[in-house]
């Protein structure tokens, strides 16, 4: 007998007689004995009291589910009464194309789309003025044009200095506050107000008794109250309040900070330690001083194995080179009592001869949180308790960590699915939740790919030249297999009285070649700068309004310096100011740009003709449609005025739609089939209304689909294998 | 391990015994919560956990969906049991220390000393029912019997009413035909160590049940009982079993140290 198999017949003798011992224990008449410590005592109490709370609960919804039923008849609110439909199945991809579509299923990679396409519908899908994520979604939840949801980019002015704000929502400060010394202790929570205007459609479900799961559909924050559950997506902030700001933490000396997106913290050495930290919101209790709160951490590099050991609070990881940690938890303390709650992921770029982490902006943390992020706000407590953390933060891919070379491709698009997995977690989980009624979801990945890996589907894209054509990847032809794919697997959990409708906001296009369009109103004379400077700074820094008659920021509007309006405008009102719109449509539409001798701008739209409604006073006065391959420039969209009108683009961000969205329409997919040939997103809300057999409120501007024109039942699809 | 628990036992002094359980809790409650973090998968506890609250907040959220209720009811009783197997591990390792810990506490904490004003019992169980006739109880000085010994021949046992005269550690005898067994006796008060019973082989039964060496084998008697009053101890004004006051305390100070080490139970 080897020593080793002595050890393991001892071994298991020892066990033996201890797992005896154990059961005479357990068997033992004494009642004390059967308590073995608060970890054991903690088990069974919860486990016990979980399962009396659940029984009771679940007795208590199955007695009282025929009575409310019944109330909800009484109250006349038979749901399903006139139904056509027993669920709805949205799903949107954003920026999803349909020319790109048609292509790749003209290839055989999509075989569940060609499937749709085929035995049901598919349809370029009109998008909005302009074709912009936020007010194309705000069109598509609520059936009407921004003129009547007040939705017009992601940015919005201010009148009385020019400045951006964000406009889906506005955050605040508590109402009031007291101060003592130096300390301003706040009486209550931040004040969070909804901007987008309009009545989702969701919400007339949920009054007529059908249960709706709205999962991450753009401009949803803050979250509303209707009879259902909703995860706010699009335009929810990070825990600083911004749109996403990563932290770029670096041992190396020198380097720009970030001109967007991004902040540069330094890493110190403490030993063979490092130390650094990530930056968080502003302190509370600092009054206003801009006085920002801090979670350090500290890095253990080890180079032999090309890993390093981070310690987070109280949390420890691992992680390799070109690795992503997990959602590690951390909590912001501005004092006892005030604390916000965030999670963010650690990403280790390099580890010798320098030390450089990127963590991505700190998301509000589902399971705790400090905003609201879900209706009813139970829900996202839910999701985190169910499938772990996951991203809250509206753009949550970090594309500017992309564009500013802190992530590479393939560390950005490692993010875009780790996020997008949550995403179908989710979705799978309200279809099974939502058997009756509707259920939306959107996927952000679609476009946020699309933005950043266009250079590869181009064989002159500036930002990719020098890339050799078989060293190009294949991402966005993956995408959308990876799309196809999901949606086969949606298509398995249908039915023959289940919708199921695809839909995206815009298309994509090229983004090649810049225009910076307050340089083309400076050359032009409708802009001027103060004496001798020739550039202008950030957000106009350096314009002087009194001699200026337009200006443009942010992606698509273009507006008139209006006296009465704008704080030191100076067109009147009424004629000159409409003779200065059409002067700009027509200078502006057909622009050539004279490097690559093609059209820039194939059309200006005035909004008084594309808006209606009582929000038309917020919009621009004119929509620029730039062309094919164009879009205005990074610095035009800050409010920069420089030398140079078109510009390449040598940024990641590659692609783009913020473009004349005539060229730019979404695609339409549909198990049923629609007769209508010029569907738009601003029909989808009175469509599945009515297929849901509600009457459609007087206000809507879209008109409801002819369905199931050849046939009453939707098309019975298996999903391709 | 009795000797390990006399120690601080006699440090303590008397009358303390709801500050000693007190203190005994806040010790065992840290202890165990550490022992706990060591020896669970904590990564998987706080995932069984955690889907236990999403199944409760389903119930909540999904309530008119009769279909999706009944579904989480059963999700809960699955991952209960899950969440129970997570924590059967750490039990191994606990149980049998914690078993001997409670079994030593009980000797000093679960009963206490006879009064001297009250009359108890001493039964001695024999093994055959001809032996009962020579059974007679010897007496120290300061114990007296206060009636005639009661046979039971069913249950081959002879019982007799004692009652103390001053306090003291006393060593009782039970004689059979010419063989004495002793048993000791404790009158008076504070907390010391108390065995009520003496038995013959059945050793897990001793392990558990006594706290002095067993009766010689093969004579006549099987053990020597006494039943000592249960001590009460008075605690916010409620009276516990220091069992229960030990559960109770113990579990709320495992709540607070598994807070403060952050270790998931």
């Amino acid at each position: 007998m080897t020593l080793h198999a002595r050890g393991s017949f001892a071994d298991r003798r020892r066990l033996t007689t201890y797992l005896a011992f154990l059961v005479l224990i357990l068997l033992s008449p004494i009642p004390g004995h059967a308590y073995a410590g608060p970890g054991a005592g903690f088990a069974v109490l919860s486990s016990f009291w979980t399962l009396f709370v659940a029984f009771l609960y679940s007795v208590y919804a199955f007695f009282v589910w025929p009575f409310r039923q019944l109330f909800r008849v009484l109250r006349r609110r038979k749901a399903y009464g006139k139904a056509r439909i027993k669920r709805a199945v949205i799903l949107g991809f954003d920026g999803m194309d349909p020319e790109l579509t048609e292509r790749f299923i003209g290839e055989g990679r999509l075989p569940n789309l060609e499937k749709l396409r085929a035995r049901g519908t598919f349809r370029k899908l009109r998008t909005t003025y302009p074709a912009i994520s936020p007010v194309a979604w705000s069109t598509f939840i609520t059936g009407v044009n921004p003129g009547k949801h007040n939705i017009y980019d992601f940015l919005a002015r201010d009148l009385g200095n020019y400045l951006p704000y964000l406009s889906s929502a506005e955050i605040k400060g508590p109402k009031r506050s007291w101060k003592i010394g130096k300390y301003t202790i706040p009486l209550g929570g931040p004040r969070i107000k909804g901007m987008r205007r309009g009545i989702p459609f969701w919400h007339w479900l949920g009054e007529a008794g059908i249960f709706c799961s709205v999962i991450r559909v753009p401009v949803t924050f803050p979250p509303e109250k209707f009879s259902g559950v909703l995860l706010s997506g699009m335009c929810v902030p990070d825990l600083k309040g911004s749109q996403g700001t990563f932290c770029f933490c670096t041992t190396r000396a020198s380097g720009e900070g970030f001109r967007e997106g991004g902040v540069r913290v330094p890493i110190e050495r403490a030993g063979s330690r490092y130390v650094s930290y990530i930056p968080g919101p502003e302190d509370p209790l600092a009054g206003g001083s801009g006085e920002e709160l801090r979670v350090d951490f500290e890095i253990c590099p080890d180079p032999g194995k090309n890993q390093a050991r981070f310690t987070v609070d109280s949390e420890t990881f691992t992680l390799a080179v070109g690795g992503y940690s997990e959602w590690i938890a951390v909590k912001f303390k501005a004092g006892v009592g005030f604390s916000a709650h965030g999670i963010c992921r650690f990403y280790l770029k390099e580890i010798s001869p320098e030390v450089e982490v990127y963590i991505t902006p700190v998301n509000i943390d589902p399971g705790r949180p400090d905003l609201p992020i879900s209706h009813p706000v139970t829900y996202s407590i839910y999701l985190a308790k169910l499938f772990g953390p996951y991203a809250t933060l509206g753009l949550a891919e970090d594309t500017w960590a992309l564009n500013e070379r802190v992530l590479d491709d393939e560390a950005f698009l490692a993010q875009c699915y780790g996020n997008h997995e949550d995403r179908e977690r989710m979705l799978f989980d309200a279809l099974e939740k939502t058997q009756q009624g509707l259920c939306a979801c959107v996927f952000d990945t679609t476009d946020r790919v699309q933005h950043m890996f266009w250079r590869y589907l181009e064989d002159d894209h500036p930002a990719a030249r020098g890339v050799p054509r078989e060293q190009r990847p294949t991402v966005i032809q993956d995408l959308y297999a990876r799309m196809d794919e999901l949606i086969g697997r949606v298509m398995k959990q249908i039915d023959e009285q289940t919708l199921l409708m695809i839909v995206s906001d815009h298309g994509f296009k090229s983004f090649a070649r810049c225009v910076n369009l307050n340089a083309w109103l400076h050359q032009n004379g409708y802009l001027a700068l103060k004496p001798g400077k020739t550039e202008s700074g950030d957000w106009f820094d350096d314009v002087d309004w009194s001699r200026t008659r337009a200006y443009t920021m942010g992606l698509n509007g273009l507006y008139v310096n209006l006296k009465g309006r704008e704080r030191e405008g100076v067109v009147e009102p009424g004629a000159e100011a409409e003779s200065l719109k059409k002067e700009l449509c027509c200078k502006l539409d057909g622009l050539v740009d004279p490097a690559s001798e093609r059209v820039g701008i194939t059309g200006v739209f005035d909004c008084d003709a594309v808006y209606a409604g009582p929000y038309v006073d917020n919009a621009p006065d004119l929509i620029v449609g730039y062309g094919d391959g164009f879009r205005a420039s990074w610095d035009s969209v800050m409010g920069k005025v420089t030398n140079q009108i078109f510009e390449d683009n040598l940024k990641a961000w590659s692609g783009d739609h913020c473009i004349d969205p005539r060229l730019v329409p979404g695609v339409l997919f549909c198990n049923y089939k629609i007769s209508d040939e010029k569907p738009a997103i601003v029909d989808v809300a009175p469509t599945v209304l009515k297929l849901f057999g509600l009457a459609l409120p007087g206000h809507l501007d879209g008109k409801p689909w002819t369905v199931g024109i050849s046939t009453d039942r939707p098309v019975k699809l298996s999903p391709a294998p | 391990m009795a000797s390990l628990v006399s120690v601080p036992m006699g440090s303590f002094g008397f009358n303390v015994p709801s500050g000693i359980v007190i203190g005994i809790s806040l010790v065992i409650g840290l202890l165990m919560v550490i022992v706990f973090g060591y020896t669970s998968d904590q990564k998987a506890i706080r995932a069984a956990k955690d889907h236990l609250k999403a199944h409760l907040l389903a119930l909540r959220l999904f309530q008119d969906q009769i279909h999706v209720v009944l579904r989480s009811y059963g999700r809960i009783v699955m991952a209960t049991g899950h969440y129970l197997r997570l924590a059967f591990k750490p039990l191994l390792f606990v149980i049998v220390p914690m078993t001997f810990l409670i079994v030593q506490l009980d000797r000093y904490l679960g009963s206490e000393p006879f009064s001297t004003d009250r009359a108890f019992l001493v039964q001695a169980r024999v093994d055959n029912s001809d032996a009962l006739n020579h059974t007679s109880l010897q007496l120290p000085d300061g114990l007296t019997t206060t009636a005639p010994p009661v046979h039971v021949p069913a249950e081959n046992e002879v019982a007799w009413r004692v009652v103390a005269a001053r306090e003291g550690d006393y060593l009782i005898n039970v004689q059979v035909e010419d063989q004495q067994f002793a048993k000791r006796v404790t009158v008076g008060s504070g907390l010391p160590r108390l065995s009520s019973v003496r038995l013959r082989g059945r050793f897990w039964e001793r392990i558990f049940r006594s706290a002095e060496p067993a009766l010689p084998e093969n004579r006549f008697v099987e053990a020597i009982d006494v039943q000592y009053p249960s001590r009460v101890i008075v605690f916010l004004g409620f009276e516990w079993n220091w069992i229960w006051l030990f559960f109770v305390l113990s579990l709320a100070a495992g709540f607070l140290f598994k807070s403060i080490l952050g270790i998931e139970i």
